[in-house]
């Protein structure tokens, strides 16, 4: 199916947007609805090492253990709803692995909710193993790990999954390229050029697998490029990648993010995609985000800030282990579910604007990338990107520009300070993405002239070209 | 809307990069680094400088008057440890470090064709990242940092198959071999290559890193030793060319990676 573009904004006004409320709101599993007028807790986790070691200790560890406890406390605290995430281990690229698990955790969430009516779901997370140098497309080679992509899709839908999530690699050897390199064009290039139509190429597929057997096809995320960019960046002491570069990544990569939904994908989106606020003005789909409640994953600058418009919030992953409150699911539940109580509460007394607002004002010039995804901002980028929105080059470069620009006039306006080498960096982005051409054309053959030697395991071929 | 004018943020947070930054200029720096023979400062200044079109030239000028292992050492080499002190002082950061390393990397080639039997470095080191994971960027970070420290390096890649970083190790014989992995159920290969390396006699330090590697678990199982990010790891690397074993650099690793 062809990507159908989004060209206009799903929200008339930035203060239109809040938590717990989507244009479009998904209902799936046992009773969850996303964007329906309430946040939902979403849970992560990574299984114990050596869990991986058979089929049955991995369902054990999956669904004895981490489920049954996550549900077990979200019943014991009194939440409503409850969202499970399996982000899957390499191993469950192996069906024989994922099965058990994909159809264990439907089993138990079936089983509390008719036992205590808790509404519930599982959200299921692909592994993307592909690997530029041994295709990103079937090419009879190496792997075949673009096969095995395909065919983990249908093992979760096939099997009980409720939303169907990915976090796709396209664009990444680039991506690694020029977050190491500082090379803002590479980025452009790799991520919001050639990730997008990698985006379209799989997704089309994922949205296929996921209609035919009546799962939510959710969302994607850029991980593999902003993320990294993102977490290198790190906090105010960790200065390899510049912050605000990062923040212009960071946009970039919603350019890449939002074809899963220009492809049929309904959300909720992936929720370590910090490009959601942008995504979600844009197409009012519902967003997972997670920021505060994921210091178990990592730290950021913008824990409050990312909870300003998020329909499911998430811990990002916690590996399972004891803690003093009972497992670390169940700790990081808590810590999830009574920050969503807090959202829901403001929703149910009206109060829903003014502590968006809070979450967004208390990160806002913690750094440039909070201070890009601040809603008022983010709502900015996501009007070029809507502006350009047919052409995926030159809505990738508006998003990067718009961003760069937003976070300069924020410094020049001295509301965020930034250091000299964050300003010296933000003015040759500002520079470089104002130099490249207007014409798509142009822009393709410059960087594939420029890059062909340079970018490590760079194949046109892996983007149809 | 709740207004954000007027906020004193003061009381919000701190923002430390504003106070903890450097000023000096990296030229000042320099000056005070760079070598005093012009030829050889000639060429140092490329890497500094990062210009990568400018440092074949400059080399080959050089080698008409100076001796190739003079040019990488005293001029490339010289080069590229102000850029290690400018990243120490944080005046340079990632990308620079990448782009000087590749400057130094393509005089090297240059200068040591030179050198009859090719140029000796300080030792071999073996590099991969887990099977089943293509998280690589970390690993490719820290090879650039070994080589530009005088290391040559086998980068086996990502996604590799314990046997086949157990062969690499048997038939190559490097000094330390590396492992780097983003996810818990990947870095249990660690243990598993280790082991097979202790039953063909091997006893070289495994260095395990990665986002989900931690000290403990890298110091869980003979050979292991820790390295929690790129910049640490030719500080060990230095040690185990100075004869401490996987032991020795787990009871002194405060000490070694201290500042880095």
């Amino acid at each position: 199916m062809a990507a159908t573009r989004f060209t206009k904004m799903a929200y008339s006004s930035p203060d239109e947007i809040v938590f717990g409320t989507s244009k479009s709101p998904v209902s799936y599993g046992f009773g969850i609805k996303v964007g329906a007028g309430r946040v939902i807790p979403e849970l992560n986790y990574a299984p114990r090492p050596g869990s991986e070691k058979d089929p049955a200790r991995l369902k054990k560890e999956y669904v004895d253990y981490i489920s049954k406890d996550v549900l077990t406390r979200a019943v014991t605290l009194g939440f409503p709803d409850v969202q499970l995430e399996t982000e899957w281990v390499s191993q469950m690229g192996n069906p024989k692995f994922s099965i058990g698990v994909v159809e264990g955790q439907h089993e138990i969430c079936e089983k509390f909710h008719n036992e205590y009516g808790i509404n519930c779901a599982v959200r299921q997370t692909l592994p993307d193993q592909r690997e530029a140098e041994e295709g990103l497309r079937p090419c009879g080679k190496g792997h075949k790990y673009p096969e095995a992509l395909v065919g983990c899709a249908e093992v979760a839908c096939e099997n009980g999954a409720d939303v169907l999530a990915c976090e796709t690699m396209g664009g990444k050897e680039f991506a690694d390229y020029a977050v190491t390199s500082g090379d803002v064009v590479a980025f452009l290039y790799g991520v919001g050029y050639l990730g997008a139509i990698d985006m379209e190429w799989i997704w089309s597929q994922f949205v296929d697998i996921a209609k035919k057997n009546k799962v939510t096809p959710g969302g994607d995320t850029n991980c593999s490029g902003a993320n990294v960019s993102m977490f290198m960046a790190g906090g105010l002491l960790d200065q390899d990648v510049q912050k605000t570069f990062s923040a212009v990544t960071r946009a970039i990569s919603a350019a890449r993010t939002m074809v899963a939904m220009e492809c049929g994908a309904t959300g909720p989106d992936k929720d370590c995609g910090y490009e959601g606020p942008i995504i979600k003005c844009i197409t009012g789909r519902p967003a997972a985000q997670e920021g505060k409640n994921c210091q178990c994953a990592h730290a950021d600058l913008q824990g409050n800030l990312m909870a300003q418009i998020c329909d499911l919030w998430s811990n990002e992953s916690v590996e399972y282990h004891p803690e003093f409150g009972g497992s670390s699911v169940q700790c990081w539940l808590g810590s999830l579910g009574y920050e969503v109580a807090l959202m829901n509460c403001a929703i149910a007394t009206g109060n829903e604007k003014t502590l968006r607002d809070l979450y967004m004002i208390t990160d806002r010039t913690r750094g440039p990338e909070g201070y890009m995804l601040a809603f008022d901002n983010a709502y900015k980028v996501g009007e070029a990107i809507a502006k350009e929105g047919k052409n995926i080059y030159l809505r990738a470069k508006a998003a990067g520009l718009t961003a760069a620009k937003v976070v300069k006039a924020g410094y020049e306006s001295k509301e965020l300070p930034l250091t000299t080498k964050q300003k010296d960096v933000l003015d040759v982005i500002i520079k470089e993405l104002e130099a490249l051409p207007a014409e798509e054309a142009k822009f393709t053959e410059y960087c594939h002239k420029k890059y062909a030697d340079v970018v490590p395991n760079y194949n046109k071929k892996n983007y149809g070209l | 809307m709740v207004s954000p004018k007027g906020v004193d943020y003061a009381k919000i947070l701190k923002r430390y990069d504003i106070k903890a930054q450097n000023d000096t200029s990296p030229e000042a720096i320099a000056e005070k680094m760079l070598p005093k023979d012009p030829v050889l400062r000639k060429v140092a200044e490329t890497v500094v400088w990062m210009k990568f079109k400018d440092v074949g030239p400059a080399t080959t000028d050089a080698l008409k008057t100076k001796d190739a292992l003079a040019i990488i050492n005293d001029g490339l080499v010289a080069g590229m440890e102000v850029v290690s002190k400018l990243y120490a002082d944080h005046i340079y950061y990632l990308p620079e470090i990448m782009m000087a390393a590749k400057t130094m990397e393509i005089g090297i080639a240059i200068a040591e064709k030179q050198i009859a039997g090719g140029r000796v470095t300080k030792g071999l080191v073996v590099m991969h990242v887990a099977e089943g994971d293509p998280h690589d960027i970390g690993k490719n970070i820290a090879a650039v940092m070994l080589r530009s420290s005088g290391y040559s390096v086998i980068d086996m890649g990502k996604d590799v198959a314990v046997d086949d970083v157990v062969k690499e190790v048997a038939k190559s014989k490097p000094m330390m071999v590396t492992g780097t992995a983003l996810m818990t159920t990947t870095m249990t290969a660690f243990p598993r290559a280790a082991e097979k390396l202790v039953g063909k006699g091997i006893s070289i330090p495994f260095m395990s890193a990665g986002g989900a590697v931690n000290r403990d678990f890298s110091e869980s199982f003979d050979l292991g030793i820790y390295s929690e990010k790129a910049p640490q790891t030719p500080p060990i690397a230095d040690k185990i060319k100075a004869g401490y074993d996987w032991r020795k650099v787990r009871a002194n690793w405060e000490d070694i990676v201290g500042g880095v």
